[in-house]
């Protein structure tokens, strides 16, 4: 079993993981639906993560969806902001290239 | 079908053997797309295939044996990159390359895509002996003493889908040159081949296991100093046994061949290895003139004519123009054959990405190596690209189409020639990005002249412990290290991957990326402060000790 995220005041989680057939990031909304775009991902908190990871394990081969895990976000206007800079590179796309940055508005549907 | 120079010709059995295997894979995907197969029991096929998992897409790495290419295959790679990737593809550390944004889907098509040019991407991941590395200027180099293709093809051959050893204790990487010059880090390797001329003219090896880097970097020990020819791959898979029964598959670190070799001391595992010899049947093995010369035969020999005065050309261009001049002096190697010589382009023009290439770059290497070298490329361990066989006097039009795509950068074995992985931006391993800070001291020492002045000096970056950058190799080493969340970058200094083979020593504490920048910079200060004639930056560290280099890198009023 993995650490459990620690966060921190005024920080939540969000679920994420790698869309099968093309490997792309995906993000759980509040819809329960996979989204490209992080903005798009509902912040939870602790306590409700364990439940909602379960239930998407379960669905994940109807979903198309791998390498479901759990991080730890910082709420911020324009959306939740990854604490750490992989995640902020997953959601956000390579440093490197910026023409591969990740649209930052809407997102399509997983 | 053109005969390939410098390659070995595959034959129906073999493209008859990958076009079953492309089919299986094709099948397996779909089994894992209909949800058959899940994602825990398809991780290993696609794995066996090549394809990994990254942070923002699938990758695929594709082998390329020995390193040798030729124009129809590195076309096939503008392609893959065009229609399957975002319009680039990167050359790696151990002479493959990789793609980095590659759908499920698309693999099978994508593999059928490659077959057609002989090219797949088998045992390029897993627990086997993965893609046998040569050295880039085999057949080509003035110094070289034996080609050491024809051996590194038959390895290939045994090595691929060695029923034995698919599922070693670890993953297993062999290398082997024909130089007293070593250019292929024997002495990194899990086994390391030096081919030379034996007394009665056939070919010994010298031996070298146990070298390696990651979390455990150790300089291989001599083995052998010269096994003899026919018994090359008896040897090879005595000490592979030996490996396979005794590596330590409880560890995963402490897995690979390099961790029993210092276990056993070098004595013994050559004890292990004879007995294991004495008990085999050594006949199966035995590698005949005839073998070996029925394997020469499939390779097409370049058919090397140069015009007379062909030298006289060159020396004129080169007095002509200072910056191809330039050029010339960082990026040529002396070839054995007069009238030619052998060039290699640099993939890190300041500033860039090292290694990545663009389909139009890749289409570009591929017609110049038509025009100017007989078909034929080679990568290099370093990230770079060589034309073995260039005429002398057709090498300043091979250099203006290489200016032309942005190809030009005549920093070859000087300190803007950085290796470096994929880091954080790519890896899933990760710890910090290697990509941006070798763009900054790419950028920082962009000024050419002041390259040359600094003189030989390797900088190699990993962005984490398992050194797929070589750090521990390079002259000076980065290590990508996490500090809660920060990027911090551990240096070494002195290492080096030659016939002095040395893991770097560790400077002190690690730095931020800026920081680790500007410290890089007053290093090299020192060194040009400290230096005495001519000496390389080498050649200083070892006179005058870390304790300057020390005292600059940490100097920070
Ligand atoms: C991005 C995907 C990659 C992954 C997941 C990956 C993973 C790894 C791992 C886990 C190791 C350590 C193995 C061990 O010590 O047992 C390793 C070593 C190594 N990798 Fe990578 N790597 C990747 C990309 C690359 C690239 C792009 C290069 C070349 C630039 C490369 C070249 C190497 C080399 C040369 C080693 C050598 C260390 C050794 O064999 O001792 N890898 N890699
Ligand atoms: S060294 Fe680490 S970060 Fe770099 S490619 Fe290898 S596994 Fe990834």
């Amino acid at each position: 079993m993995k650490r459990a995220v620690r966060v921190g005041a005024g920080e939540g989680l969000v679920i994420t993981a790698n869309r099968l057939l093309d490997g792309a990031i995906v993000w759980l909304s509040a819809d329960h639906t996979w989204q490209t775009a992080i903005q798009r991902a509902e912040v939870l908190v602790s306590d409700a993560v364990s439940e909602r990871l379960e239930g998407v394990q379960s669905r994940a081969q109807a979903d198309g969806v791998v390498g479901i895990y759990e991080i730890a976000v910082r709420p911020e206007v324009g959306g939740p902001v990854p604490l750490t800079m992989r995640e902020r590179i997953r959601a956000f796309g390579p440093t490197v290239h910026p023409q591969f940055a990740y649209e930052q508005q809407e997102g399509a549907g997983a | 079908m053109t005969t390939a120079i410098g390659q070995y010709q595959y034959d129906q059995v073999d493209r008859d053997f990958l076009a079953a295997r492309i089919e299986e894979f094709s099948e397996q995907v779909a089994r894992r797309l209909d949800g058959a197969l899940t994602e825990d029991e398809f991780k290993p096929l696609r794995l066996m295939n090549g394809l990994y998992l990254q942070l923002h897409a699938y990758m695929l790495r594709v082998a390329v044996p020995y390193g040798t290419l030729n124009a129809a295959q590195v076309r096939a790679f503008a392609d893959v990159a065009r229609r399957y990737d975002r319009g680039y593809g990167h050359f790696t550390t151990r002479q493959n390359i990789q793609f980095n944004w590659i759908r499920l889907e698309d693999t099978p098509d994508i593999l059928r895509l490659l077959a057609d040019v002989d090219m797949h991407a088998l045992q390029t991941s897993g627990n086997c002996i993965r893609n046998v590395t040569s050295d880039e200027f085999a057949g080509a180099a003035a110094d070289e003493l034996v080609d050491p293709r024809v051996h590194a093809e038959i390895l290939r051959q045994w090595s691929t889908l060695h029923p034995e050893f698919t599922f070693l204790p670890r993953k297993f990487k062999i290398a082997i040159s024909g130089s007293p010059n070593d250019r292929v880090a024997a002495r990194f390797h899990d086994i390391g081949v030096i081919a030379r001329p034996g007394d009665d003219g056939r070919v010994v090896f010298q031996i070298f296991v146990g070298g390696g880097l990651g979390r455990t970097p150790i300089v291989g020990q001599e083995l052998y100093d010269s096994v003899p020819e026919e018994r090359l791959l008896a040897t090879l898979e005595a000490i592979i046994r030996v490996y396979n029964a005794h590596g330590r598959r409880d560890n995963i670190y402490k897995a690979r061949i390099k961790i029993l070799v210092q276990a056993l001391g070098v004595a013994a595992y050559r004890n292990e290895v004879e007995a294991e010899l004495a008990q085999m049947d050594i006949a199966r093995y035995r590698l005949s003139p005839e073998m070996v010369a029925s394997i020469e035969a499939r390779f097409a020999a370049p058919d090397l004519q140069a015009p007379e005065g062909a030298a006289a050309v060159l020396a004129e261009q080169r007095a002509q123009n200072m910056v191809f001049d330039r050029w010339v002096r960082s990026n040529t190697h002396a070839h054995r054959s007069e009238g030619h010589i052998i060039a290699v382009v640099s993939l890190k023009p300041p500033g860039e990405i090292p290694g990545d290439v663009t389909a139009d770059q890749l289409d570009r290497l591929a017609g110049l190596s038509e025009r100017f070298a007989y078909g034929e490329l080679r990568t290099t361990h370093l990230q770079n690209v060589v034309f073995g066989h260039v005429r002398q006097d057709q090498l300043y039009d091979l250099w203006r189409g290489l200016v032309d795509v942005g190809l030009g950068a005549p920093n070859v074995g000087l300190i803007g020639d950085i290796v470096a992985c994929p880091g954080l931006d790519y890896c899933a391993l990760a710890n910090a990005r290697s990509i941006p800070i070798a763009q900054k001291l790419g950028a920082r020492f962009a000024d050419m002249t002041l390259q040359e002045q600094i003189g030989a000096l390797q900088i190699n970056i990993s962005g984490c412990i398992n050194a797929c950058g070589h750090h521990h190799a390079g002259h000076i080493g980065l290590l990508g290290v996490d500090k809660r969340g920060e990027e911090f970058f551990q240096m070494t200094l002195g290492g080096r991957a030659d016939d002095q083979a040395t893991v770097g020593k560790i400077l002190g504490p690690a730095l931020p990326e800026d920081d680790t920048v500007d410290a890089i910079a007053r290093i090299v200060d020192r060194y040009l402060q400290e230096r005495s004639g001519q000496e390389s930056f080498l050649e200083t560290l070892k006179r005058v000790g870390e304790a300057p280099f020390k005292e600059a890198a940490y100097d920070t009023v």
